[in-house]
């Protein structure tokens, strides 16, 4: 682990404690500690285990599609959840989050399914059109949550609770993340037929592995970190794309050595994000997801730019 | 021993492979050869399990493999296709540490540190050991590759055409890597190979198809003679046996 | 027989554009016809553009399950709609005017295309795919701008704001219809003369250089006649998404062989059937319940799934 990530995150999760609308002395008057336990804390665990999730999830999806530039926003996976959602707010109003997150989760493992299956079958000749399909079949399914909510009148405000904002966080509304902590403690005990099965399917029989039982064990994984997350926080691109990337591109792609640099890299790019958004426009917020976007895909845009040279 | 009993395959209305019923003997080297089309990849992915069969069956050591876990028969049988297209950043070590994982799951034993130092000292890879396979030639990707089958320790090795757009030098490296597996360790190899030279010159048994069926089966020197080569390639054959092997050639036959 | 195909296509087009025109309208010449006059120009207009960026960007990307849409022009069109909406409100759209609107949402789309093309020729590297990919990520950037843009603007604005980001038939005035309709006849033009150098294309790089086809100047000069007819179809009635592929396909299996000259103005013809078709089923049937939008978006998203997912082979 190099040592140097680990002090920039450890820096980054002090200033996200300390940045904020309301001003933190030293020594802390009384009660600036309900401002640190209400809202400080539990934004930065938030932070931290969604920009994990996020950047776990990114890397196993890239392994059981064999394509680097999957994630949960180029394979249909948030549009799902955000379809699943959609439909519990409207079939059954009355469940709690636990409930939304059951529908979204279904919804997200469901579609993933349909589009992992849908890539094994065609041979694209470039790796490119992988996520662009990916793209074109997240937006089928966007189309069917708009007409859904449209025909629901809640449009407006699905988009609202959609977008990434983690200026929600507050204690008692995020525990579901918690969620994550298993699902990476599971991924990293999986790391290694994960790299087996980004070596393909015939690859993996012959070492001994189960291609499908494990790729849907890492389909699962990715459902409930992408639900879980899109409920407490909404929908964050770009962190599982870039960081598992560039991680690879200087550590290679051997997941039983790489995953604790992806999830920390993962933690530390979504801090960065949420302090850039805080300070933006201060005291004002710029929510996570437009600056995940702008600073991803920025991000992103280098990368494939500097693959050409 | 892997036998092959009345094994068929079809895609719907296709058939690819009719009636197969032969032996592949155990620990030699097994060449299946044939014109395209014949199905002979078709029959070593019906033997690697890689595909389902529609009829028949296939014996390892006079058992069925159909019932065989996964995990399990990876113990037994390591099959390498042509070199995936994947790009991985991996190094040679780590790729190869990777054909133990039928053993040991991914944690690495002593045990299984010295079964990838000789893997990697069997195929003279040792230069490479840190090198990126991403970075390295087509040939030597093929050697990292087989390395890490040869690590995989099993007593069955199958291997689908894996001298494809490899040169002459490698080539030769590896048919001879080949033979010493088999020799000095006794595995069985099976091998789908186009170039008949390489077949003739490195195979104990050679297994012939043409059009889905069976055409010879049986010792080198039996099936590699011009009757029977005319007959499966339908090309004019002229075999000239020297001290340094046979050479078959092909190139300029005689017009009829 | 080819040609017998063809026109019997046009037959059935102009069968439903008279069935359009004057179903239920009597013999209104004051007002209804001409009304539907400009909506069957807009129709004409718009479905000459769908079909020939769809057909033509699927020559260049070598590959049928793609549509110009997922370049970002789109993505550029709804962040500008947003935009205008929350910098200047209802109010200020209404004095904007459609022409003002139809004008500035062009030259942005044309502006983005010349961007990327530039960027892209910058690096080096000519290739449609990686254009793809840029394409990939700015749709995603934008479109989270979008959602964020969405977020600021009143209820009252946002049911505008939906109203331009599906596709109608009845935004069209005479004046944009006007000037659509002849930045399209240059293009087809342009098109025309271009056939036999399409087919060529249609084969890969590769065999394009060694026929003697300049491949990159071609793929370039191709692109921007796609953005200039993805502008003008995404201005005048809207974002399209899917319809390409659909009628791309439909194109590719009526006309029987691959040569443009064929499936170019069979694709043309069976866009504006299929338009026709849809804006009669929610003026009669449907009662104005669904928009037309909404049905062929549903319809042509179904049928991109069922070809991804029935899809074999090389894509």
């Amino acid at each position: 682990m190099p040592v140097r990530l680990l002090f920039l995150f450890i820096a980054l999760c002090g200033a996200s404690l300390l940045i904020g609308a309301r001003q933190l002395t030293w020594p802390l008057p009384a009660d600036a500690w309900l401002t640190l336990t209400a809202s400080r804390l539990p934004r930065l665990v938030a932070l931290v285990l969604t920009g994990v999730g996020l950047s776990v999830c990114g890397v196993i999806l890239q392994h059981i599609v064999r394509n680097k530039f999957v994630e949960p926003g180029t394979s249909g996976g948030l549009d799902a959840a955000k379809l699943g959602i959609l439909v519990s707010l409207t079939v059954l109003p009355a469940t709690g989050t636990a409930g939304r997150m059951l529908f979204a989760l279904v919804f997200c493992f469901a579609a993933s399914l349909l589009y992992v299956a849908i890539i094994r079958r065609i041979r694209f000749r470039n790796t490119v059109l992988v996520p662009v399909v990916g793209l074109m079949y997240g937006s089928v399914l966007s189309a069917v949550a708009e007409f859904y909510a449209w025909r629901h009148n809640i449009l407006q405000s699905m988009q609202g609770w959609l977008l990434g904002d983690f200026s929600r966080v507050v204690q008692g509304h995020y525990e579901i993340l918690y969620v994550i902590v298993p699902v990476v403690a599971l991924a990293y005990l999986y790391a290694h037929r994960f790299t087996v099965l980004g070596m393909g399917e015939d690859m993996a029989a012959s070492l001994g592995l189960g291609y499908a039982a494990t790729a849907a064990v890492g389909l699962v994984l990715v459902a409930v970190t992408v639900s879980a997350t899109v409920i407490a926080v909404g929908a964050i691109p770009f962190v599982g794309l870039v960081v598992p990337q560039l991680v690879a591109l200087r550590r290679g792609d051997n997941l039983g050595r790489t995953l604790p640099i992806v999830a920390f890299g993962g933690a530390a790019l979504l801090l960065a994000c949420d302090i850039l958004g805080r300070l933006l426009m201060y005291p004002f917020e710029v929510p996570i997801g437009l600056t995940a976007g702008g600073v991803g895909g920025a991000l992103f845009l280098v990368l494939i730019l500097r693959g050409l040279r | 021993m892997i036998t092959v009993r009345n094994l068929h395959k079809a895609y719907g209305a296709k058939t690819v492979l009719s009636g197969i019923s032969t032996a592949f003997p155990a620990r030699r080297i097994t060449s299946l050869i044939g014109p395209n089309g014949a199905g002979k990849s078709t029959l070593l992915m019906l033997m690697a399990r890689l595909l389902p069969p529609s009829g028949g069956e296939v014996l390892l050591g006079g058992r069925s493999v159909a019932g065989i876990r996964t995990g399990e028969y990876a113990r037994h049988v390591a099959t390498l296709r042509q070199s995936p297209g994947f790009s991985m950043r991996l190094t040679v070590e780590e790729l190869v540490a990777f054909g133990r994982f039928p053993h040991s799951r991914g944690v690495l034993t002593p045990e299984d540190r010295r079964a990838i130092d000789e893997a990697i000292a069997f195929l003279a890879l040792e230069p490479l050991r840190g090198a990126c396979i991403d970075e390295i030639s087509g040939g030597q990707r093929q050697m990292a590759f087989l390395a890490m089958t040869i690590a995989q320790q099993t007593p069955v090795l199958l291997l689908d055409e894996p001298l494809n757009n490899l040169d002459m030098k490698h080539a030769v490296q590896i048919m001879r890597a080949l033979r010493r597996l088999c020799d000095e360790q006794g595995r069985t190899v099976v091998l789908v190979i186009h170039d008949i030279n390489f077949a003739a010159n490195y195979s104990d048994h050679i297994v012939a198809l043409k059009g889905g069926a069976l055409h010879a089966s049986g010792p080198t020197g039996e099936v590699v003679t011009e009757a029977r080569l005319r007959d499966l390639y339908g090309l004019d054959f002229e075999i000239v046996r020297g001290a340094r092997g046979c050479l078959c050639n092909y190139f300029n036959p005689r017009d009829n | 027989m080819r040609s017998g195909r063809l026109w019997m296509f046009w037959l059935a087009a102009a069968v439903l554009a008279g069935a359009f025109v004057f179903a239920g309208a009597g013999l209104d010449f004051g007002y209804v016809i001409p009304k539907r006059l400009v909506r069957l120009a807009a129709i004409a207009v718009g479905g000459v553009c769908v079909a020939l960026s769809a057909i033509v960007f699927q020559t260049l990307a070598g590959n049928r399950i793609l549509t110009p849409a997922i370049l970002g022009y789109e993505a550029v069109y709804l962040l500008w709609q947003s935009l205008l909406l929350l910098l200047l409100g209802t109010e200020g759209l209404a004095a904007l005017g459609v022409g003002g609107n139809f004008a500035v949402s062009i030259a942005l789309m044309l502006g983005y295309s010349w961007a990327l093309q530039r960027w892209l020729l910058r690096s080096g590297a000519n290739d449609v795919y990686l254009l793809l990919l840029l394409g990939l990520v700015l749709t995603m950037v934008i479109g989270t701008f979008t959602q964020f843009v969405q977020l600021r603007i009143s209820p009252g604005e946002f049911a505008v704001f939906q109203g331009l980001s599906h596709a109608s038939f009845n935004r069209a005035r005479p004046e944009t219809l006007a000037l659509s309709a002849l930045a399209v006849a240059a293009v087809c033009l342009a098109a025309r003369r271009s056939l036999p150098v399409l087919d060529v294309l249609a084969l890969g790089r590769e065999q394009a250089l060694s026929l003697g086809v300049d491949h990159a100047r071609q793929v370039r000069r191709h692109l921007a006649l796609i953005a200039v007819l993805v502008a003008v179809s995404t201005s005048l009635i809207g974002p399209t998404a899917f319809l390409g592929i659909f009628v791309a396909h439909i194109a590719y299996a009526l006309a029987g062989s691959s040569r443009h000259r064929a499936t170019l103005p069979l694709g043309c013809a069976v866009a504006i059937a299929i338009f026709l078709a849809a804006q009669l089923l929610v003026e009669h049937a449907f009662n104005y319940q669904t928009t037309v939008s909404i049905l062929v978006n549903l319809v042509c998203g179904a049928y991109f799934l069922a070809l991804v997912v029935r899809g074999r082979g090389t894509a």
